[in-house]
């Protein structure tokens, strides 16, 4: 099991190592080396998940006296097969893509570090290593984004990467120096245990240890994973190469779901904490959604996608469902990996065809032309809320009957009851020769998603948290107090059911002074969110002014 | 400890602005071994004369000045283009560190790994600057830029020793500021924050000095020799015993 373990993190290493030694006399070899590389890994890593599924109890294999130590647990087994996953997918689409670009064997050189560092990371077991690989993928992926050493750009946007990231990092050594100098043991498993003990032995300025350390480790995940006010250098790494962008935007801007979720046992100690990792990822959700929505260029959409999904996966971690925000950033992983791999083929096709058809969806979508005929509104109404509870609230007494105990499981419930309903809301606007059937199919595919969704999670849920006790007190730290729940829920299905009114009676209702009005907000709207908030700009600046303070301080010290 | 035993020692562990006597000296000095050894040797005069004075507490008002200090200097080296004006900076910075260790008494010999942990990076910076300046008459970020095109060795040479100089894991800066964040933020958690701002700005100022350096499109750069490999050898062999050392250094690892 050791060597196993072992070999999982250590295979990339040893490739990039023969790459760098023989890359000059490989040639092309060099990247066969690489692939065969993660491909074993790839396999040594389904093996561990394998062992992990089959019930083998969690260990830890200790490299050194005090840290060095790698853990076999199902979440650690599960992030390995995801990444050598997905790297291997980026090493194969790697071998052509990258063949006429300079620095062939450094590229793939670089590639299997980072591999091997996320692997060491999902399995770190003590904060000293967690520490040193979560530092050194920023590093890598600055080399990385920033392969093309002619493109300025490139490593301006890279460097503006490696600077927030290395934001995140400072929280995390202050969660990590608290932890030491409370526990006196680096090791993760030790920590945890003893914080399960007793969770309020210890506290920081009066507030009890474990919402400081949860708090510090939420503020890492969130640079990592790009949430509002540190999303800003995700959508400008396009400048690297495609591969990079489809491993970053699959595997590395997922840690910090991944992160929350090795710290679960300190969050399920918390009160105060998720709530707020909820808002943040709430915001993130909406504005990078929106900012999606707005740019024009596919990668920079993809881009704020990217931050968008991450938003929903914070968000279902804030809710305390830290097994489904896995799953998210797995299935998310997935298509983002194929969008990204997919964009440069689909970017020259569309040169010479866009390939839409100009059919009911595109002339709703495109050319957002309304339903002339629409059926009794009432009716449409009725379907529009009530289906989408029915499909959920079987779905989930499928895997639970005592789900709506917990105020997350009621969020998710929520949010895939909003989804739904907009569905069938944009079907009921559209304009298509046989509307049932639509209607019919669109309901049966949200069923079928959910459905899925809702099974998978379920079972992810079992694998990663084994322990139902612990499931319910990670649902319990997110709970914010029935009353303010209970206003919040019903703000927020306030305000979007006036949303849906007003966008319906803005339809109806077409005066010419209205139009003016709200064309002038659309514009207004749409300038902000296509100049990004202005966020990007005020960093710019900030930075620049940082800069010129520096020199101005140095100039009156006399350079000494 | 006496003031004057103090003063003598904050000479050698830079605290501002006492820091500006280094500086002073280290930009005079011309010559590239004898820079090395200067910043070999800086710290380790500071942490002897700390060991021969009589024992007594550092106050807490002396750490925060070199905390403080170390930010500064950290802070006033993102805008600096000059591979040795920076490298002093970074020196000054990197040293006024040891004080919240020895405030909390932590055993000389362990500061003394830390020190040269910070400094042999250092030290192998100036002999890459000195490279520079002999092909380009400068080692300044920003005047030709693009060496990782033309002169590979060089450019991996450079990245790899400011990268051990920025504390980049596994190298022993890592772990000499993680043992120092460690001693700090259990009493004094804002100074443990400095620590840390001070740590990214180092990375803010040493990727500068990269991009400047190595990224580009080279075709400024004169047809000049590159390192010879015994010379690149030299530098990988110096930072990989670096790495080893570093595994082993007390205070985080024992």
């Amino acid at each position: 099991m050791k060597a196993l373990v072992v070999a999982v993190a250590a295979v990339p290493f040893a490739s990039a190592l023969l790459v760098q030694l023989f890359g000059a006399r490989l040639r092309r070899g060099a990247a066969r080396v690489s692939v065969g590389a993660v491909a074993l890994t790839f396999v040594l890593a389904a093996a561990t998940l394998a062992l992990a599924l089959d019930g083998h109890a969690p260990a830890q294999f200790a490299l050194a006296r005090q840290w060095g130590i790698l853990l076999f647990d199902p979440l650690s087994t599960l992030m390995a097969v995801v990444i050598s996953g997905i790297s291997l997918v980026v090493h194969v689409y790697s071998v052509r893509y990258m063949a006429e670009e300079p620095g062939y064997a450094r590229f793939f050189v670089l590639l299997d570090l980072m591999t091997g560092t996320l692997l060491v990371m999902v399995a770190a077991g003590d904060l000293i290593t967690l520490l040193a690989a979560w530092h050194l993928i920023g590093v890598l992926l600055y080399f990385l984004l920033g392969h093309d050493a002619r493109s300025r750009a490139a490593h301006r946007y890279a460097s503006w990467t490696l600077i927030t990231y290395r934001l995140g990092d400072l929280p995390l050594v202050l969660a990590a120096g608290l932890l030491y100098h409370a526990y006196g043991t680096w090791s993760l498993p030790k920590i945890f245990a003893a914080i399960g003990t007793d969770p309020r032995a210890h506290a920081v300025l009066g507030v009890p240890l474990p919402e400081v350390v949860a708090a510090l480790v939420a503020l890492a995940a969130f640079a990592r994973s790009a949430q509002f006010l540190l999303h800003t250098w995700l959508p400008y790494t396009m400048s690297g190469p495609t591969p990079v962008s489809a491993l970053m935007h699959a595997g590395i801007v997922n840690a910090g779901g991944f992160l929350i979720n090795r710290f679960a046992p300190v969050f399920v100690h918390t009160a105060d904490v998720l709530p707020g990792v909820f808002i943040v990822g709430l915001i993130t959700a909406l504005i990078g959604s929106s900012l999606m929505l707005t740019q024009n260029d596919i990668k920079k959409s993809l881009g704020y996608s990217t931050m968008g999904q991450m938003g929903f996966m914070i968000m279902e971690c804030g809710v305390g469902a830290f097994a489904l925000a896995i799953f998210h950033l797995i299935s998310h992983g997935l298509f983002k990996g194929t969008l990204f791999l997919g964009a440069g083929g689909v970017i020259h096709s569309a040169r010479e065809d866009d390939g839409v058809p100009k059919d009911d969806l595109y002339t709703f979508v495109v050319e957002k032309r309304p339903a002339n005929q629409r059926r009794p509104w009432i009716l449409m109404a009725a379907i529009t809320l009530a289906v989408p509870v029915v499909i959920l609230m079987a779905a989930h007494f499928l895997v639970s009957q005592d789900y709506f105990q917990e105020q997350g499981a009621i969020v998710l419930l929520f949010f895939g009851w909003i989804t739904g309903a907009q569905l069938i809301f944009a079907t009921y606007r559209m304009r298509a020769q046989n509307f049932w059937r639509l209607v019919v199919l669109s309901v049966f595919s949200f069923a079928i998603v959910i459905v899925g969704y809702t099974l998978i999670s379920h079972a992810f849920d079992l694998f990663l948290y084994p322990d139902a006790s612990f499931r319910r007190g990670l649902f319990a730290a997110a709970d914010i107090g029935a009353v303010r729940f209970d206003a919040l829920v019903g703000l927020v299905t306030v305000s979007i059911v006036a949303g849906w009114v007003f966008t319906y009676y803005s339809e109806q209702g077409r005066g010419r002074r209205r139009e003016v009005r709200a064309g002038r907000w659309w514009s207004t709207l749409y300038a902000l969110g296509s100049r990004e908030f202005f966020l990007t700009d005020l960093y710019t600046r900030l930075a620049r002014a940082l800069e010129a303070a520096a020199t101005r301080l140095n100039v009156w010290l006399r350079w000494v | 400890m006496g003031t004057p035993g103090l003063w003598s020692v904050a000479i050698f562990l830079p605290l501002f602005p006492l820091s500006v006597i280094f500086n002073a000296l280290f930009a005079r000095v011309g010559n590239a071994p004898m820079r090395a050894i200067i910043l070999l040797a800086w710290p380790q005069v500071g942490l002897v004369l700390f060991g021969i004075l009589p024992p007594g507490r550092v106050a807490g008002g002396v750490v925060a000045l070199a905390v403080l200090g170390s930010l500064l200097y950290a802070f006033r080296a993102i805008a600096l283009r000059d591979v040795d004006r920076w490298t002093g900076y970074i020196a000054t910075s990197a040293w006024a560190l040891l004080w919240p260790a020895l405030a909390h008494h932590a055993a000389i010999d362990t500061l003394r790994l830390y020190a040269l942990g910070f400094s042999v990076p250092l030290a192998l910076l100036v002999l890459v600057a000195d490279a520079l300046k002999r092909r380009f008459g400068a080692a300044y970020a920003g005047l030709y830029g693009g060496t990782v095109r033309m002169l590979p060795r060089l450019a991996g040479a450079t990245a790899l020793v400011v990268l051990a100089a920025v504390a980049v894991p596994l190298f022993p800066g890592f772990f000499a500021l993680v043992a120092v964040m460690v001693t700090t933020i259990p009493e004094q958690p804002w100074l443990a924050v400095c620590v840390g701002l001070t740590w990214l700005l180092w990375t803010w100022g040493g990727i500068r000095l990269l991009q400047g350096l190595i990224v580009g499109p080279g075709e400024a750069v004169a047809p000049v020799a590159d390192l010879s490999r015994v010379e690149f050898g030299f530098y990988v062999l110096t930072l990989a015993l670096l790495i080893a050392g570093a595994l082993r250094l007390p205070g985080v690892t024992a």
